[in-house]
């Protein structure tokens, strides 16, 4: 049960207090941000406790979303309730930032007020708040297309951003009450692969964590159905049709997704709500269709002088026009790069080499050659060489090889109505070892 | 002083201006007034002054102002509660308001006026609220019956409020159902003795029924309250799992772990060789590993979860040891908590697979993780026993590259390697000894000048070694300085010839130098050994030590039933009882675990729990400090013929044991001998004398009436096993010597010669004192008495349970293997009696330690306990207190 619910800027400023069940006073706020403020790094921070009282807190948006609670609740609803208030207040502000919490508290209050009462977890689902809710967000900026500053999924100055208006993203749902809303529906399928590749160039493990998520600004859609590749299967042995055949080990939907036709015709049907939804979350490990995205061929070792010579060679098998930033690991200066718009850097405290690229081709490779002056070189020290991780953004590619076949929405809009499928791939870890 | 003097002002001026925007007419002003007022409650500010101007803007038919006021009511009502009042009137109206909005925001902000004059006023919406025709309103009235509660519990239950929210169980909307369960669960958490939430099959089928349809976040109330539950029997518990198993793919993960949690409670009670029972454990495993994907705050909560899973059902992620590696971006926390379940889940058929990852680990920049990584090497090779020689060769390299602290965790691992696997790996002794220098913490010297003290006959200059680190002798911390007394007294013992001077001014050093009671004492003790008996103090100083457990860190097995049933929530996270860290009278009922299917028994006792089990229970555990006491307290106080289970000691049984531990000397006499199990925390008050005396009593009042007994004899071995020869047995003190008799009959087909036995290692070195004495043939159908006297002197290992012997008896046919169990008693002495000077003392050095060095003391201390072994009274005190501290 949730006691207490704060929202805290970064500097610590009291944004939203709400008391649910009076068991401690408001003198809990400072305790709570003295604590987490002195939080080293290594210390989980996801639980911390003061006499009587736990506070659970996420960070998001660059703000403190704060719970207390004194009874042996679950850390887990707490988390994801947390997570789905921020959405929430996401979805109904626009933006999150302290200034558009700031502007909106009247409207937060409201929100505060029907998804808990005395600590209880109500609802979260924007459809069924939209009844209770009487307050009009007020946005913090005025809707402008062309607003550099409004970053959109991917981050990133990628292409994406001249081929989805994707500052369209972080409008309030209630604008559609407006009647010059754009009424747009956003399909973005995102994927994560964490990669281990051994130093003998044997891939050691692979996983893809992926999910659909759909943003929607429709006034009105009552249904939406996104077909996925016909052959898509999930499980181990199942196996559909010829070829290739695209396959999760597992996957989740959204409680309100409608599966009758997924097993027939790989369908999911839903009514998306206002707002921003996970619709499916699929798990895919080892077994990956396609070899991995990126090798590397690495050679360490130690020229006459002393000195620690590091030649990578990395490989894009790729189609072209991918995105990749690097960052090996070592220790000391001088460098050579294979073409000039790349760069290197040595962070000494880390004991890390970046080597930053900003566009590689698919299909093509690029080497670099560090040498690095490292004081009291031995042939010892020279296991201590570390991985190389990669992290890098691949639009327009999905490691699964999942596709949205077709989104049909019904029944069909009058006005205009755009709808945009995207596709991307990060890198949540990968690792190639020396 | 001007500066506030000038901000009072403007605050008064600010107040004032809001007073007049409040009283203003038009509607819009009015609002934003109130909007202001509540921006600065927010911030601190005290608007108090302004009730009266807020309350009357109360009266409006505009919702959005409606809800402003009554948030403002909330906050302040508390601090003023005779103007309050004047808001009641308005409260009660609004609970009659057509717009079912408004009658539930009324009956849930009035609840949240903890006042009790309001709470009068209360009553009657709150009834009528209660039967709403709106399942809104219906939903927010049943939560507002706990908080009413909350203020005044004997009202709800005069008015039979109580009774109103247990028909809503069955209302026809899930929304409701789940608050009204949700309501219903927490007053009945202060009531734990109460029949309120009288969970039957009805009420479970309805709630079930509503789980399909209720909101996620209902879904995990009704979730929480099924965990209550206890089913009759294995087919309602199938049942129930079966309707909760499509909750796994819930995509909110707080509905998955509360489903984790009934599976796993309900699981225990369902058969093992059911079919059912695998299908359940091979779904439970893809909902962890996906809470796995999420950010790393959840990742460590769930990865907490999953450590209690696993230490109880290894089973469910046996295959999924990849998902555990670390990624090199994973915060430290969540690193340092996948090793730990790593290692849980290392086994032979993984162990090549874990060991490369550890390796590589090993290598990584963060010192924590590096150290735990290599930590972990050394606890993979305890625990795989195949996997031993890989781990300590992945260990010499690892040294190899000097990096210091890598090195010096890699020879505290290699330390406890020899501990576990003695005379095997001596070969890396020399490369131990090449890094001597570079050795600066306390706990890798000791664990270095150890390895050099237990091997001191195969390191040549092993005195030079250890005269080194005598130079320094005061500046070492006393872990050290411990270590390096007891290494230079065996050193000694080995090479008496050329060290007489080191030991000498080691013992001067530790006797007359130092300040430190428990340094001192162990030196005069080692001095008067070797002074008076020399081959004594060899046996004792020098004795083969037990080997050291395979899982030292495992959670006490009660503890881990009772955390499993909270899975998913705080105590699960901290790995503590809620009774631990949750105020008061809530939550401080145990839950524990539903008994398994088939046994009477609905809780099983921690003794038996690994033995007398299921068949495919964890690998034996050896029982934590917690167990072990009791064991001891129960052996000594229960009378002799029980040597069966000791009776299911209670959780606070547990708790109060464990802080014996920690109190140490006084507490444990008080405690442990002054008073039976069952009243632990009454007992804590016996004084230390007392105690004491009662101790010495009790040993010398033990012994000697239970020579005479001995159990009836038991099947030890059935013909069926034993190709017609059956055995059957049991044990017997008498005249001092124990007995073991037993009557072997020949039901085979022919005749049976050459009878032969043998003990395997045991707790208390339980060895046959002579040849098995059959001396005739035994004829088909013919039975013969055996009586064959024991002694003790044989090697010793620790069993589980402790008094667990297994023999071999080998007959012209073939060998044939059994064990059976011995009553503790007849290892006692008739002349149990010691100085009080010297056990005090010794005791005292025991109970000091810390608390790595608990589980042998125990293991000895319950050997101490059984005078069997205690040859020479004080020189055995000595042997537990060396092998401790040489461990």
């Amino acid at each position: 049960m949730i006691s207490q619910l704060f929202i805290l800027s970064s500097k610590g400023d009291h944004l939203i207090y709400k008391d649910y069940r009076g068991e401690a006073g408001s003198d809990v706020i400072d305790v709570f941000y003295e604590k987490v403020t002195a939080l080293t790094g290594d210390q989980p921070p996801v639980v911390m406790s003061h006499k009587d009282l736990h506070f659970v807190h996420i960070r998001q948006g660059g703000l403190y979303w704060v719970v207390t609670t004194t009874a042996d609740s679950s850390p887990f609803s707490i988390i994801e309730f947390l997570n789905r208030l921020s959405s929430l207040v996401k979805d109904y502000c626009g933006s999150l930032s302290e200034k558009a919490i700031q502007m909106n508290f009247a409207l937060i209050y409201e929100l505060l007020d029907e998804v808990l009462d005395y600590g209880y977890v109500q609802t979260t689902s924007s459809d069924v708040l939209k009844n209770f809710i009487q307050s009009e967000a007020i946005s913090s900026k005025p809707f402008s297309l062309f607003d550099l500053s409004n970053v959109g999924l991917f981050g990133a100055e990628t292409q994406q951003n001249k081929v989805a208006p994707s500052s369209a993203a972080t409008r309030p749902i209630q604008s559609s009450r407006d009647p010059g809303g754009k009424s747009e529906i956003f399909v973005d399928v995102i994927e994560k692969m964490s990669v281990v590749i051994g130093s003998n160039g044997v891939l050691m493990k692979a996983d893809i964590e992926g999910e659909i998520r759909v943003k929607c600004y429709m006034p009105s859609c009552s249904e939406m159905r996104i077909g996925l590749n016909e052959e898509f299967s999930v499980g181990k042995s199942q196996l559909r049709g010829y070829g290739a055949a695209v396959r999760v080990d597992e996957c989740s939907f959204h409680q309100s997704v409608q599966l009758d036709e997924f097993q027939s015709h790989r369908i999911l049907r839903l009514c998306p709500s206002q707002g921003e939804h996970t619709v499916m979350q699929y798990r895919l490990s080892d077994e990956l269709p396609s070899a991995p995205p990126f090798r590397l061929f690495p050679s360490v070792e130690r020229d006459s002088a002393g000195r620690l010579l590091m030649y990578l060679k990395l490989r894009c098998d790729l189609p072209p026009k991918r995105s990749v930033s690097l960052l090996p690991e070592g220790a000391g200066l001088s460098q050579e790069l294979s073409s000039p718009d790349q760069s290197a850097e040595l962070q000494l405290q880390n004991r890390t080499v970046f080597w930053k690229i900003p566009r590689l081709c698919g299909g093509t490779q690029l080497s670099a050659l560090f040498k690095l002056d490292v004081p009291g070189l031995s042939s010892a020290s020279m296991l201590e060489v570390g991985p190389v991780g990669l992290s890098f953004e691949l639009p327009k590619w999905t490691g699964t090889g999942l596709q949205i076949r077709f989104l049909r929405l019904s029944p069909v809009h009058p006005g205009p109505s755009q709808r945009w499928v995207r596709y991307v791939t990060h890198s949540d870890s990968y690792i190639i070892r020396i | 002083m001007t500066d506030s003097k000038y901000f009072t002002t403007t605050k008064k001026g600010e107040i004032f201006e809001l007073k007049a925007e409040l009283n203003s007419d038009k509607k819009e002003k009015k609002k934003e007034a109130v909007k202001k007022v509540i921006a600065s409650m927010t911030v601190g500010k005290d608007v108090s002054a302004l009730f009266p101007d807020v309350v009357n803007c109360m009266q409006t038919d505009n919702l959005e102002l409606k809800k402003l006021v009554y948030l403002y009511l909330m906050n302040y009502a508390k601090s003023q509660p005779d103007m309050a009042i004047m808001a009641v009137n308005t409260f009660v109206k609004d609970c009659e308001d057509p717009n079912p909005l408004i009658r539930a925001l009324a009956v849930r902000t009035m609840g949240c006026i903890r006042v009790d004059k309001i709470t009068e006023y209360l009553c009657e919406p709150l009834r009528k609220c209660l039967k709403d025709e709106d399942p809104y309103v219906r939903k927010t009235a049943a939560v507002c019956v706990a908080k009413l509660h909350d203020i005044n519990a004997q009202l709800v239950e005069d008015q039979g409020f109580l009774d109103t929210l247990k028909d809503l169980i069955s209302d026809s909307n899930p929304m409701v159902v789940a608050n009204a369960v949700a309501a219903l669960s927490e007053i009945a958490e202060s009531h734990p003795n109460s029949n309120l939430l009288d969970l039957n099959p009805q009420t479970i089928n309805k709630l079930l029924t509503a789980l399909n349809e209720c909101t996620e976040w209902g879904q995990i109330f009704i979730l929480d309250c099924l965990a209550n539950y206890t089913p009759r029997d294995d087919r309602e518990s199938q049942s129930i799992c079966e309707r909760v198993t499509p909750r796994l793919s819930h995509a909110n993960s707080a509905v998955v772990l509360s489903a984790v949690k009934v599976l796993m409670k309900f699981m225990e009670m369902l058969p093992k060789d059911l079919d059912y029972y695998g299908t359940l454990l091979k779904k439970l495993a893809p909902p962890l590993v996906t809470l796995l994907s999420a950010e790393p705050e959840l990742q460590y909560v769930a990865l907490r979860n999953i450590n209690l899973i696993v230490q109880r059902r290894p089973e469910i992620l046996k295959h999924e040891m990849k998902v555990f590696f670390v990624k090199y971006n994973d915060p430290i926390y969540v690193k340092l908590e996948k090793l730990d379940i790593m290692i849980r889940l290392a086994s032979q058929a993984n162990i090549a697979q874990v060991l490369a990852e550890l390796k590589e680990y090993a290598t990584e920049v963060d010192v924590d993780f590096v150290r735990k990584a290599v930590r972990a090497i050394g606890r993979c090779a305890i625990k795989v026993e195949q996997s031993a020689e890989r781990c300590v060769s992945t260990l010499l390299d690892l040294i190899q590259t000097k990096v210091n602290y890598v090195v010096q965790e890699a020879i505290v691992v290699i330390k406890d390697i020899f501990r576990k696997y003695p005379n095997k790996y001596e070969s890396v002794i020399a490369t131990l000894c090449e890094n001597l220098d570079s050795l600066d913490e306390p706990e890798a010297r000791a664990a270095m000048i150890w390895i050099v003290g237990e091997y001191a006959e195969r390191i040549d200059n092993a005195d030079e070694l250890l005269e080194s680190f005598l130079e320094g002798f005061h500046d070492e911390s006393t872990q050290v300085q411990l270590q390096l007394l007891t290494a230079i007294v065996k050193l000694f013992l080995k090479k008496p010839t050329e060290t007489q001077e080191l030991v000498q001014q080691v013992l001067s050093l530790a006797t007359q130098d130092s300040d430190n009671p428990d340094l001192r004492d162990r030196g005069y003790i080692y001095w008067r050994l070797l002074s008076t008996d020399p081959v004594a103090a060899k046996e004792v100083v020098l004795a083969e030590k037990p080997l050291i457990s395979e899982e030292t860190d495992l959670i006490e097995p009660t503890l881990l039933e009772e955390l499993i049933c909270h899975i998913g929530t705080l105590a699960s996270v901290y790995h503590k009882p809620p009774s631990a860290f949750v105020e008061g009278s809530r939550g401080v009922q145990h839950k524990r675990l539903p008994g398994s299917a088939g046994s009477g028994e609905s809780v099983e006792s921690p003794d038996t729990g690994s033995a007398a089990g299921v068949s495919d229970a964890p690998p034996a555990v050896i029982p934590s400090q917690g167990d072990l006491l009791g064991d001891l307290l129960n052996l000594d106080l229960t009378p002799p013929a029980t040597t069966g289970p000791p009776p299911p000691a209670t959780s606070g049984m547990q708790l109060g044991a464990m802080d014996l531990l920690g109190g140490g000397l006084d507490s444990l006499m008080g405690a442990g001998f002054g008073a039976p199990p069952a009243a632990p925390a009454a007992s804590f008050s016996a004084p230390v004398s007392g105690g004491l005396d009662d101790l010495f009593d009790l040993g010398g009042g033990v012994g000697m009436p239970m020579g005479a007994y001995s159990p009836p004899k038991t099947v030890w071995l059935p013909a069926m096993k034993g190709k017609g020869l059956e055995i059957s047995g049991t044990f017997a003190r008498r005249a001092g010597v124990i007995q073991m008799e037993m009557t072997l009959t020949n039901k085979a087909m022919s005749v049976m010669t050459d009878f032969a036995i043998q003990f395997n290692r045991n707790s208390f070195g339980l060895a046959p004192a002579g040849p098995l004495q059959v001396l005739t043939p035994l004829s088909p159908n013919q039975s013969i008495e055996v009586t064959l006297p024991l002694n003790t002197v044989g090697p010793v290992m620790k069993m589980d349970p402790l008094n667990n012997l297994q023999v071999a008896v080998k007959n012209n046919i073939d060998v044939f293997y059994f064990s059976c169990q011995y009553p503790i008693s007849m290892l006692f002495v008739e002349d149990g009696k010691m100085e009080r000077q010297v056990f005090l003392a010794t005791w005292k050095d025991i109970s000091n330690d810390n608390e790595a060095q608990f589980q042998i003391k125990d293991c000895h201390l319950s050997s101490g306990k059984t005078a069997g072994l205690m040859k020479r009274k004080t020189h055995h005190c000595t042997a537990v207190r060396c092998s401790l501290f040489s461990y």
